[in-house]
């Protein structure tokens, strides 16, 4: 018994730790932080979120898609930043975050939407999004590329109206006056 | 209860008894389908279940696993009951599937038959309105006493949002049913600091010695299951799986993703098979020794407590640094893992088992040899193996009443089919015996890890999921420290589920404590209650009522805890 106190000694595991700092190990699932500067607000994060703890409200009237996180529901699973396209959810290791006041657990990220080019409405993507679509593009073939362009700055409505306007240009110059194949 | 005369198939392959079965059953169901592999379900009519359950139950080595309920009126204006049953030596399920019109919801109970039904037809009576004919006990299970009996939360036309009484009016006291003239009530509970629900037991006692007891629970049901089926997607129900239980989470969570992946066809890869069995084991030996403390603890023994507590600080730490958290790993998703085993963690992993296992041998010896503890169990809370067996016992307390059964063996999933390990099978089924199954099977897991970690193969984490078919059923089932752990998943429209169902082992394994109990002394039951670990008398106080006077006395934690240790001294 002497012999395994005096070898098992060694192995602590119990810190003083309020008064003293701890270190926890790097590998931590902790506090998530947002990196504002890389959001995009496309919301994969809020969709993945099994507790709702993230949550993308649009304010069209403002004209700003807000990507807000409350930490008081957070469960620390890590599946924000899993899911999020561009890595700007980082996994901290922090894990003090008692504090008095409930406001200091949320944090927002306002992004500015985009006004269709047509109508001149407030769309429900955010300029940053279309910014990311458009780098995108450069991989699609040039012809096509030219159809999403037009497009691709539009409202939904406009987008809808659009494209039937085109479908209908394109049956009226059938040759023999047919319904031709849609476009689609 | 009724006492089978059982025919031995345990040496026979699943065709065969799957052949012998359908002779069996000839003429008594209508209709044969296999939903997954390892799940057949028989359709039947409703008069016949009782009749199908018997025939079923006079094979060895069946048990009935739970009974699920589900609301189907709008696919065919139908409540369905299914009874699955387990037969252990053939890695299969049977699953006995009857439909009950929606206006008259009957069908004959089988509880006095198999008394693993006892609970579970309450819970579909409370849950669904299904009405049991010959249902003796007609209390309410999981609902509390006020709550009106016309309301049924888990019929999908319940309005969720909508009280249905009214508060104003105030709560009706709580009524203990079944008191008995000339005897003294000891009630025990409800809030216990480490069980997963409340339990409230009321214990009759002639002096010392109890000669009945009660049980009430579930005060803390929250329908949990609901909320899944109403708004959580499937990637999301890992996560609040992984949170039914706080000791074995990880079961849960995994038993969720193998019904999933069973029903949607989804092999996973071999890496993330063993690091599910890793975490598994982890998860294992961490509850274990926990359960070794609080023993010890109630039994006077606090060194054994602190030793013990010691031990699994290191397992809590490795447990961090391979998941980032001590509990709720949130490792599982649906095709996989999602966090790599890597190079230094592995070493660390290696490192830890070291420590452990020379400090659980000594932990062990103590144990073993202390004779206050070996004195304190043996011959205390007997269950006779025929009760075990009616009450579908799992897990250790099976395995210590002579019951050779072990999920991981018999059922295999993960990565236990490539794996090497004995299931240690004692029949006493004491306390003691329970004692030494749990030791033993530290002892199993920590070979377990090291030839996980040993053997850990290549590849990716997680499979691609394409997507889940809508409409489809299976069960998963995970040997949890406590025992089988069985998910019955159905799949519906719109990347949601339509039923959920979570039969977590201590559901098969407290009610059995109430026949544990009678006979022995009242300081031996907080042992024998948390023999099968379900938690143990940690309460806040217990009530004493004196039933001639009806005067009370309230019996602190620390007195009951105290008369407990009284007793140990007291053999020591």
């Amino acid at each position: 018994m002497a012999k395994y106190f005096e070898k098992t000694d060694k192995w602590v595991v119990t810190f003083r730790y309020p008064l003293e700092p701890l270190e926890p190990p790097r590998e931590l699932r902790g506090k998530p932080e947002i990196n504002p500067d890389l959001c995009i607000g496309c919301g994969a994060c809020a969709e993945a979120c099994p507790p709702n703890a993230i949550t993308k409200e649009i304010d069209y009237r403002e004209g700003y898609a807000r990507i807000r996180i409350f930490y008081g529901r957070c469960i620390y699973c890590g599946r924000c930043w899993e899911v999020c396209p561009e890595g700007a959810i980082v996994l901290t290791n922090i894990f003090e975050m008692a504090t008095p006041s409930k406001d200091d657990l949320i944090y927002e990220v306002n992004l500015e939407l985009h006004t269709c080019s047509r109508c001149g409405r407030y769309t429900e993507f955010t300029e940053r999004q279309i910014h990311r679509a458009y780098t995108l593009l450069t991989r699609i073939p040039r012809e096509r590329r030219k159809e999403l362009l037009d497009r691709m700055f539009l409202c939904r409505d406009c987008r809808r109206q659009v494209f039937s306007h085109d479908a209908l240009r394109s049956r009226r110059t059938d040759k023999y006056g047919r319904a031709s194949q849609t476009p689609f | 209860m009724v006492d089978f005369w059982r025919r031995n198939i345990e040496d026979l392959g699943r065709e065969e008894v799957v052949g012998i079965i359908d002779r069996e059953l000839h003429g008594l169901y209508t209709e044969k389908y296999g939903p997954t592999k390892d799940l057949i379900i028989y359709l039947a009519p409703r008069e016949n279940i009782r009749e199908i359950i018997r025939r079923l139950m006079t094979f060895s080595y069946t048990r009935l696993s739970v009974i699920v309920g589900n609301d189907e009126r709008y696919f065919r204006r139908d409540f369905s009951l299914t009874y699955i049953v387990a037969f252990d030596k053939q890695n299969l399920y049977i699953g006995v599937r009857a439909y009950l019109p929606e206006h008259d919801p009957e069908i004959q109970s089988i509880a006095d038959m198999v008394k693993a039904a006892w609970w579970n037809e309450r819970e579909n009576r409370d849950l669904y309105g299904i009405e049991f004919v010959g249902l003796k006990d007609k209390r309410k299970l999981v609902l509390p006493e006020y709550w009106p009996d016309d309301a049924h939360p888990w019929r999908k036309d319940h309005p969720y949002n909508k009280p249905v009484m009214d508060w104003r009016e105030g709560l009706p006291d709580y009524k203990p049913v079944g008191r008995h003239e000339d005897l003294d009530v000891i009630g025990m509970g409800p809030y216990h600091m480490i069980n997963d629900e409340p339990i409230h037991w009321r214990l009759y006692v002639k002096g010392e010695i109890i000669v009945d007891a009660e049980h009430r629970g579930f005060h803390n049901w929250r329908g949990i299951e609901k909320i899944a089926e109403g708004r959580l997607t499937y990637n999301q129900i890992p996560f609040i799986a992984e949170r039914i239980c706080g000791i074995c989470g990880f079961t849960h969570a995994t038993s969720y993703v193998q019904a999933i992946e069973s029903l949607a066809g989804i092999d996973i890869p071999d890496r993330a098979r063993y690091i599910r069995s890793l975490m598994l084991e982890i998860e294992r030996i961490e509850s274990h020794l926990l359960w070794v403390g609080i023993a010890c603890h109630i039994l006077g023994f606090d060194t054994g407590f602190m030793l013990s507590w010691k031990i699994r600080e290191h397992i809590m730490h490795l447990a961090e640094i391979l998941t980032g958290n001590r509990k709720t790993y949130g490792m599982d998703i649906v095709g996989g893992v999602r966090r790599d085993v890597l190079g230094d963690r592995l070493a660390k992993a290696r490192d830890s088992v070291k420590k452990i296992r020379y400090e659980y041998r000594e932990l062990y010896n103590m144990l073993v040899n202390n004779s206050i503890l070996v004195k304190r169990t043996r011959g205390v809370g007997v269950l006779p193996r025929d009760t075990a067996i009616s009450y579908g016992v799992v897990g250790p307390v099976a395995r210590a009443t002579g019951l050779d059964i072990d999920v991981r063996r018999d059922h295999p999933y993960a990565a236990y089919k490539e794996l090497s390990f004995d299931v240690p099978v004692y029949s006493e089924g004491d306390v003691l015996a329970i004692t030494l199954v749990r030791l033993d099977e530290v002892f199993e897991s920590l070979d377990l890890i090291e030839q996980i970690l040993d053997a850990l193969p290549g590849g990716p984490l997680a499979a691609d999921v394409k997507g889940i078919p809508e409409n489809k059923e299976a069960v998963g089932v995970v040997e949890a420290p406590r025992g089988e752990d069985i998910h019955y998943v159905r799949s519906g429209l719109y990347n949601k589920i339509q039923r959920w169902r979570v039969r977590a082992p201590s559901y098969a394994n407290i009610p059995p404590v109430k026949e544990m109990l009678i006979g022995y002394r009242l300081a031996d039951a907080p042992i024998i209650y948390a023999s099968v670990d379900p938690c143990l008398a940690c309460t806040e106080r217990y009530l004493v009522i004196d039933v001639d006077t009806g005067s009370k006395k309230i019996m602190t934690d620390d007195e009951l805890r105290a008369k407990s240790r009284k007793l140990s001294s007291r053999i020591g």
